[in-house]
C-alpha cells in the first residue's frame, strides 16, 4: 500500500494536469455559453447537466481545471519563493536572524490559513492574481519552518563543518551543500502547500470570495450548486469531486516523497 | 378651504385583473375555525410599530394592529380605521373621519386621541422612532378636531401623505398599553387587529388568536395564526409538502419546481416584483453620451436575460413601474433588442470598436447572473465588460458615494409613485445614484407630489416616466417573480405589491 500511495497520487495530478491542458478539445460546450436551459437535470446531452445560466456543468468543471491549476502551482511558488530562502538565511546563520524569523513565523503559523487568507482577500478583493499572492502568503511560514530546521540540523553535520573549514562561503554551502540536500523535502513540501492552495481557494470561493464570474472554479461550481441540490445535486458534487481528488494527489504524492 | 372629497379604491379595474392568487374560491362562503400555520423565515426583533424596521416583523403587524388606510392589490387607497378624509386648507391639512365603535384588545376605546397620541410619538426624538425621519419632513402638528375626527397639519403640499398611513406609521398602537408595558412593548403588543398577541418563543413561534370583538363583521375566519420559524424557505417547502406548515413565501422561481404540480400545494406568485435594471453615471464618460446609453438599451436582450434568470415568469421591463399599479402607463416603451442598431448608434456615438468598461457585481445572486449575461450580449455589440466582484454591502456604499460608475440595481415597489420616482429620479432624490438632472422631470415630480386629484397625478407621472426611460439614467431589465406556496385548502390569499404577505382574511377549507 504503501509503495501504491505515490502511484495513485501521481495518476491524479496526470489526470488533472491533462484536463487542465486539453480542456479546450475535451469540453463538450463553451463553458462560457448561456442557453435557456437552465438548472436542468444531467441527461445524454448534458451529463452532468447545466447551471443556473444554462452553460454545461461538465464542461465547466473541466475548464475549472485550469484555474485550481494556476492557483494551486503559482500560490505554491511563491511559497516555496519565499519560504525557501527565509528557511535557508534562517537556519543557517542562526543567531540574531534566526531569533526574527522564528516568532515571525510561529506567529502566521499560529492563525489558521483559511481565516487568514479570508482576511487578507476581503482587503485586497477578489481575482486570479490576488488569489495566488494571498495563498502564497499564507503558506511560507510554514515552507520556512521546515527549511530553516533541516537547515540547522545540516549546519552541524561534518561535511559542512569541513566545507567551512576549507574555506568555502557561505552561499557556496548554502548552494553546493545545503540545498541538494533538503530538496526533496522541498519538494515534498510543494506537493502539500499546492493541495492547500486548491483547498482553500476553493473554500475561499464558497464563501464568495474566489474568482470573479464568468470564470470557472471549482470552489465556485459547489457554491452555485448547492442552491439546488434537490434539483441536481451533481451541480455541486462533480466540482466537489474533482477538489477531492486533485488535493488527494498532490497531498499522497508529497507525503510519500518525505 | 375644502377641496372635493378623495375618492379612494379608485381604478378598481386593475384590483379585478391583479393580485388574483392561486388560492381563491371568493364564491364558496368561507368556513370559520382552524388555525394557519406560517412558515416564518423570520428577522423578526419587535413587535412594536413604532420601532419596526425589519422586514417580517410586518407579518404579524398586520394582524395585531390596523392602520388607518389599507392599499389595495394595486396600491390604491382604502379606509380602514379611517372612514374617510377630505382636505383642507389648500391640501395643507388632511381631516380624518375615524370609524367608531373600535376597541383594543385592552379593552380601551380607539379614538382621535388615540391617533394623535401614535403620531405624535413617532414626531417625538425622545422616542427616536425609525419613522420619524419620514414623517417630520411632512408633518407639522396632529390635532384632535373631536373624539372620532383627527386633523394633520401639513408643512407642504404631500399627496403621498395618506398612503403612508397604509404602512408602519399608520399601524394604531393602544396608547395605554404601550405606557404600561414601556420597553416591553415589543414582545406584547396590544392593537385594535383581527388577532390578539398570545406568545411568542424567540426563535421558534409566534401565536396569534382570533380577536372575538374584531370591528370587521364575520373576520377574522381562522381561530388561531402561528408563525413557526424556518431555517429557509427550501426547508419550508419540504414542511409544506409534509402538512406541517400551511405557508412559505420568498421562493424563487427554480425553488418552485419541487412544488409544480404536487398534490394539495397551490402557488401564488406575488402580483409585482422588484424592478432590476442597469444603471450609470449620466455626468460621466463614457455613459453621458445618450447615442452610447441607447447602444446598449438596444444591445440588451431582456427577454433572454428574464427567460434565464426568471425562469421567463418574470414581466419584462419597460420602465420603473409594473403593470398593475395605478401609475403605471402602457404607452412606456424602452428600446427593443436589436443588435445591429446597438452596433450602428455605437459608431454614432463615437465608438466604432466598442469600448471596455468595468460593471460592478455584488454578491447577490440574481445580479451576478444579469452581469453574466449582460456581459455576454454586450460582448456581442463589441463593449467588452469585465466583472468586478465587491461585497454586498460595500456595492450599495460605494454606489451611494458616487464611486460605482456601472452597476445592477433592484429596488421594492412603493405604496405611493412618489416613494420610488421621486428619490431615484428626482436631482434631489436621495437614492439618485445615476447623477440624472432633467429640469422638466424635477418639475413634473415636484407638481405631482403636490396634485391630489389621482388622474391628474396619473398624468403627470406618465409624462415624468416617458422622459426618464428617454434620457435611460437606468436601462429597465425585469420585474421579477417571487411564490408563495400554501396548501390548497387555504383560501382567499391575495398578494398586496409590497410583498407582505396577509393572512386576516384567509379561511382554510376542510378539516
Amino acid at each position: 500500500m504503501r509503495r501504491l500511495r505515490p502511484v495513485i497520487g501521481l495518476l491524479l495530478i496526470a489526470a488533472f494536469v491533462a484536463m487542465a491542458l486539453l480542456a479546450s478539445v475535451i469540453a463538450p460546450y463553451d463553458p462560457f455559453k448561456s442557453s435557456v436551459e437552465v438548472i436542468d437535470p444531467p441527461s445524454a446531452r448534458h451529463l452532468l447537466g447545466t447551471d443556473e445560466l444554462g452553460r454545461d456543468i461538465l464542461s465547466r468543471v473541466i475548464y475549472g481545471a485550469r484555474t485550481s491549476l494556476i492557483i494551486g502551482l503559482g500560490a505554491a511558488i511563491c511559497a516555496m519563493g519565499i519560504g525557501v530562502p527565509v528557511g535557508l538565511v534562517a537556519g543557517y546563520f542562526g543567531g540574531r536572524v534566526d531569533m526574527l524569523v522564528v516568532p515571525l513565523i510561529d506567529l502566521f503559523i499560529a492563525l489558521p490559513g483559511l481565516v487568514l487568507a479570508l482576511i487578507i482577500t476581503v482587503m485586497v478583493g477578489p481575482n486570479l492574481l490576488n488569489l495566488v499572492l494571498v495563498l502564497g502568503f499564507v503558506m511560507w511560514p510554514s515552507v520556512a519552518r521546515l527549511v530553516r530546521g533541516q537547515t540547522l540540523a545540516l549546519r552541524e553535520t561534518l561535511y559542512i563543518e569541513a566545507a567551512r573549514a576549507v574555506g568555502g562561503g557561505s552561499a557556496w554551502i548554502i548552494r553546493r551543500h545545503v540545498w541538494p540536500n533538503i530538496m526533496r523535502v522541498v519538494a515534498a513540501q510543494f506537493a502539500v502547500s499546492v493541495s492547500f492552495a486548491i483547498f482553500t481557494s476553493a473554500s475561499l470561493s464558497f464563501l464568495g470570495l474566489g474568482i470573479p464570474p464568468p470564470t470557472p472554479d471549482w470552489g465556485g461550481l459547489v457554491r452555485a450548486g448547492f442552491d439546488f441540490l434537490s434539483l441536481n445535486p451533481l451541480m455541486s458534487l462533480a466540482p466537489g469531486a474533482t477538489v477531492t481528488a486533485t488535493v488527494m494527489g498532490f497531498y499522497l504524492t508529497g507525503s510519500s516523497v518525505r | 378651504m375644502n377641496r372635493k372629497w378623495i375618492v379612494c379604491g379608485a381604478l378598481s379595474l386593475f384590483a379585478a385583473v391583479v393580485g388574483v392568487s392561486a388560492a381563491q374560491a371568493q364564491s364558496v362562503s368561507p368556513t370559520r375555525g382552524g388555525t394557519l400555520t406560517v412558515g416564518f423565515l423570520s428577522d423578526s426583533k419587535t413587535l412594536d410599530p413604532i420601532y419596526s424596521v425589519q422586514f417580517t416583523e410586518r407579518q404579524v403587524l398586520y394582524l395585531v394592529f390596523d392602520t388607518l388606510v389599507k392599499y389595495g392589490p394595486d396600491f390604491s387607497i382604502k379606509p380602514e380605521l379611517a372612514e374617510s378624509w377630505q382636505l383642507a386648507n389648500d391640501g395643507k391639512r388632511v381631516v380624518f373621519m375615524l370609524r367608531q365603535g373600535v376597541k383594543f384588545h385592552d379593552g380601551t376605546p380607539f379614538d382621535a386621541a388615540a391617533v394623535k397620541w401614535n403620531i405624535d410619538q413617532r414626531l417625538d426624538p425622545a422616542v427616536a422612532s425609525p419613522q420619524r425621519g419620514q414623517l417630520e419632513p411632512v408633518i407639522d402638528s396632529v390635532d384632535v378636531v373631536d373624539v372620532h375626527t383627527v386633523a394633520f397639519n401639513l408643512k407642504t403640499k404631500y399627496a403621498g401623505l395618506v398612503s403612508v398611513l397604509g404602512e408602519r406609521p399608520g399601524f394604531m398602537v393602544s396608547p395605554t398599553a404601550w405606557k404600561k408595558a414601556g420597553q416591553d412593548f415589543g414582545g406584547q403588543p396590544v392593537g385594535t387587529g383581527a388577532f390578539v398577541f398570545k406568545e411568542w418563543v424567540r426563535g421558534n413561534h409566534i401565536t396569534l388568536e382570533r380577536n372575538p370583538g374584531y370591528w370587521q363583521k364575520d373576520l377574522p375566519y381562522l381561530d388561531k395564526v402561528v408563525f413557526s420559524d424556518l431555517a429557509g424557505s427550501v426547508v419550508g417547502a419540504q414542511r409544506l409538502l409534509t402538512g406541517e406548515i400551511d405557508y412559505v413565501g420568498e421562493l424563487g422561481p427554480q425553488d418552485i419546481r419541487q412544488l409544480e404540480g404536487k398534490p394539495g400545494i397551490a402557488l401564488a406568485p406575488i402580483s409585482v416584483g422588484r424592478w432590476y435594471s442597469l444603471q450609470w453615471h449620466m455626468d460621466e464618460a463614457p455613459f453621458n453620451n445618450a447615442k452610447l446609453r441607447q447602444a446598449i438599451a438596444h444591445a440588451i436582450d431582456r427577454a433572454r436575460i428574464n427567460e434565464i434568470v426568471m425562469r421567463g415568469k418574470g414581466t419584462i421591463s419597460d420602465g420603473p413601474t409594473p403593470a398593475g399599479l395605478w401609475w403605471y402607463d402602457e404607452g412606456i416603451k424602452s428600446p427593443e433588442y436589436s443588435p445591429e442598431k446597438a452596433r450602428s448608434l455605437l459608431k454614432e456615438a463615437g465608438y466604432p470598436n466598442g469600448f471596455e468598461y468595468v460593471l460592478s457585481t455584488p454578491q447577490v445572486a440574481a445580479l451576478q447572473q444579469i452581469n453574466q449575461l449582460a456581459q455576454e450580449q454586450l460582448a456581442e455589440a463589441g463593449i467588452k465588460v469585465k466583472l468586478e466582484p465587491v461585497s454586498s454591502a460595500e456595492w450599495y456604499d460605494r454606489l451611494v458615494k458616487g464611486v460605482t460608475n456601472f452597476s445592477p440595481n433592484r429596488w421594492t415597489q412603493r405604496p405611493d409613485p412618489d416613494g420610488l420616482l421621486y428619490i431615484l429620479f428626482h436631482s434631489k432624490g436621495y437614492a439618485n445614484t445615476t447623477h440624472y438632472r432633467n429640469e422638466k422631470v424635477d418639475a413634473l415630480l415636484d407638481q405631482a407630489r403636490e396634485t391630489y386629484d389621482i388622474d391628474e397625478r396619473k398624468k403627470l407621472y406618465s409624462q415624468a416616466q416617458k422622459q426618464i426611460v428617454a434620457d435611460l439614467p437606468m436601462l429597465p431589465l425585469f420585474f421579477s417573480v417571487e411564490y408563495a406556496a400554501l396548501r390548497d385548502n387555504v383560501k382567499n390569499f391575495v398578494w398586496i405589491p409590497d410583498q407582505i404577505p396577509r393572512f386576516r382574511e384567509v379561511w382554510k377549507a376542510g378539516k
